[in-house]
């Protein structure tokens, strides 16, 4: 379990997060979701190790009740656009993890390899980003992030990118992936639907400062989360952001 | 390729057609401006005379060209790692351009003589600080998402700046070589005008010295084939080092 307690992140000033405090399970994928600038890709940012300069963030982060730092292997950090390197092959950029963590590139092909198939990326190994569409490049994106081992995975917005119909089937491409290799997600997102269809539980940030106002489980089983399901849902989500943002 | 350059051959083309026209039409003299043809006429005609200069301006183009990148390549990276470095020193290397090349180009003669290395210290001064400020200001437009990535992967600065700033930089490093190699070429004539034993430069100081127009313009003629050919080599130098389509477009 990957646990942050008491995070506030600081920017000159004024705080952007306040004493945030959340647990995120072995397994399944949590959203969190909020207004633009409430602080949740902040909180993603902090978690990886990668919080802009002139934010100052105090607060722990627990795996398994052990304090660690970030940047840490447990976490993979997936950012909003693909960040494939354009001057790599698809191959190059998969095994960009592994070889940070030191293993070597023979290695790390090896390990890579047998991958390509699974997510859909057969034959794309010497291919360069340009050279894919844009849901290919995320599943090549996707790729690089799960191939790390990592036991949690931070998601910024994957899709936000593509258009509605990718967006969709990356949707199911996801759930699918993650069946195969089970991991603690989280998943930063501003979109309902999005959030909806793929968590397991949605966490609601309000801004001003940041922090979480609720914290709701997603009963209603995949199968059969359709848009009539979920309505009441995303109502009752619709309710918490605009209670917020109300002027 | 013909297709890409055929608007530029027109209009070079016609430019020329109108400047002979003009000079024939006119009768102007050819002491004060020759018609291409007889600048044509006269470069082969002294050929083995403007080709080695030709060639010696060549090499110490090259040689300062060559010198003056590697040099700008390692201070980039050492300013790129000590800010405080760049603060005090940027302002320097800006007020070392304001110094006129009409002025230094005689002192460096005077300090250091008719040999090499004047001219290469000359084209090194012209030519390092738009490749420096080419790499520094590629250096500041990794774009954010690639260092996010892998600083989250836990590279280190290092790691990050030889894995995802240097190659965002090519395209800018590429279009700092190219500008930086028109200089080079023209900061040597320069250098080689203001005292040298052989070069374009000091051919023609001697050309207009014998109010030999069209030698002038021969000399000129050349000295735009040998940026072409820095030019060319860059390009080649670019075509052997690109990586995947969308870098080699940018490039």
């Amino acid at each position: 379990m990957l646990e942050i307690r008491g995070l506030t992140i600081a920017a000159p000033g004024r705080d952007l997060v306040r004493d945030l405090s959340l647990c995120l399970p072995g397994t399944g994928i949590t959203a969190l979701i909020g207004a633009s600038g409430c602080g949740k890709t902040s909180v993603l940012k902090w978690l990886s190790g990668i919080l802009p300069a002139g934010l100052v963030a105090r607060g722990q982060i627990m795996l398994d009740g052990q304090a660690i730092t970030p940047p840490h292997p447990a976490l993979s950090y997936q950012p909003q656009s693909d960040a494939l390197f354009p001057w790599l092959t698809i191959m190059e950029n998969a095994i960009l993890g592994l070889e940070m963590s030191g293993l070597s590139r023979r290695a790390a092909r090896a390990k890579v390899a047998p991958l390509f198939a699974p997510f859909g990326l057969s034959g794309c190994e010497a291919l360069f980003p340009a050279q894919l569409s844009g849901g290919m490049r995320q599943r090549a994106a996707f790729l690089r992030t799960i191939v790390q081992d990592s036991r949690f995975v931070l998601l910024d917005e994957p899709f936000s990118a593509l258009d509605a119909v990718t967006h969709m089937r990356m949707q199911d491409w996801l759930l699918a992936r993650l069946a195969d290799r089970p991991r603690g997600v989280l998943l930063v997102t501003h979109d309902l639907h999005e959030a909806t269809c793929l968590a397991d539980r949605i966490l609601v940030m309000a801004g001003g400062p940041g922090r979480i106002i609720a914290d709701i489980p997603v009963t209603t089983p995949r199968p059969a989360r359709s848009e009539a399901a979920l309505a009441d849902l995303r109502e009752t989500l619709k309710f918490h952001l605009l209670k917020d943002t109300s002027p | 390729m013909l297709a890409r350059i055929l608007p530029t051959l027109i209009i070079a083309a016609l430019l020329l057609a109108a400047w002979e026209g003009y000079c024939h039409l006119m009768g102007v003299s050819p002491m004060v401006l020759p018609p291409p043809s007889g600048v044509i006429r006269a470069l082969v005609a002294h050929r083995d005379a403007i080709i080695p200069h030709g060639v010696a301006t060549l090499t110490v183009a090259s040689i300062g060209f060559a010198l003056s990148v590697s040099f700008a390549c390692l201070t980039s990276v050492a300013l790129y790692f000590t800010p405080w470095a760049q603060r005090g020193l940027m302002p320097l290397f800006v007020v070392s351009q304001t110094v006129p090349l009409i002025a230094l180009a005689p002192l460096m003669i005077l300090w250091f003589g008719f040999g090499l290395l004047p001219k290469v210290l000359l084209v090194i001064l012209v030519t390092f600080f738009p490749m420096l400020l080419s790499l520094l200001s590629a250096y500041r437009q990794t774009p954010g998402a690639f260092v996010d990535l892998l600083a989250s992967m836990g590279a280190g600065r290092w790691a990050i700046f030889w894995r995802a700033t240097v190659p965002s930089a090519r395209a800018a490093f590429l279009a700092g070589l190219r500008i930086s190699a028109t200089y080079a070429i023209v900061a040597t004539i320069f250098a080689e005008y203001a005292g040298a034993r052989r070069g374009l430069g000091i051919y023609i100081l001697s050309a207009k010295n014998n109010f030999r127009a069209d030698l002038v313009l021969a000399a000129v003629v050349i000295s735009a084939l040998l940026t072409l050919t820095l030019l060319g080599a860059i390009r080649l130098f670019d075509r052997l080092t690109a990586k995947g389509p969308e870098v080699r477009r940018d490039a």
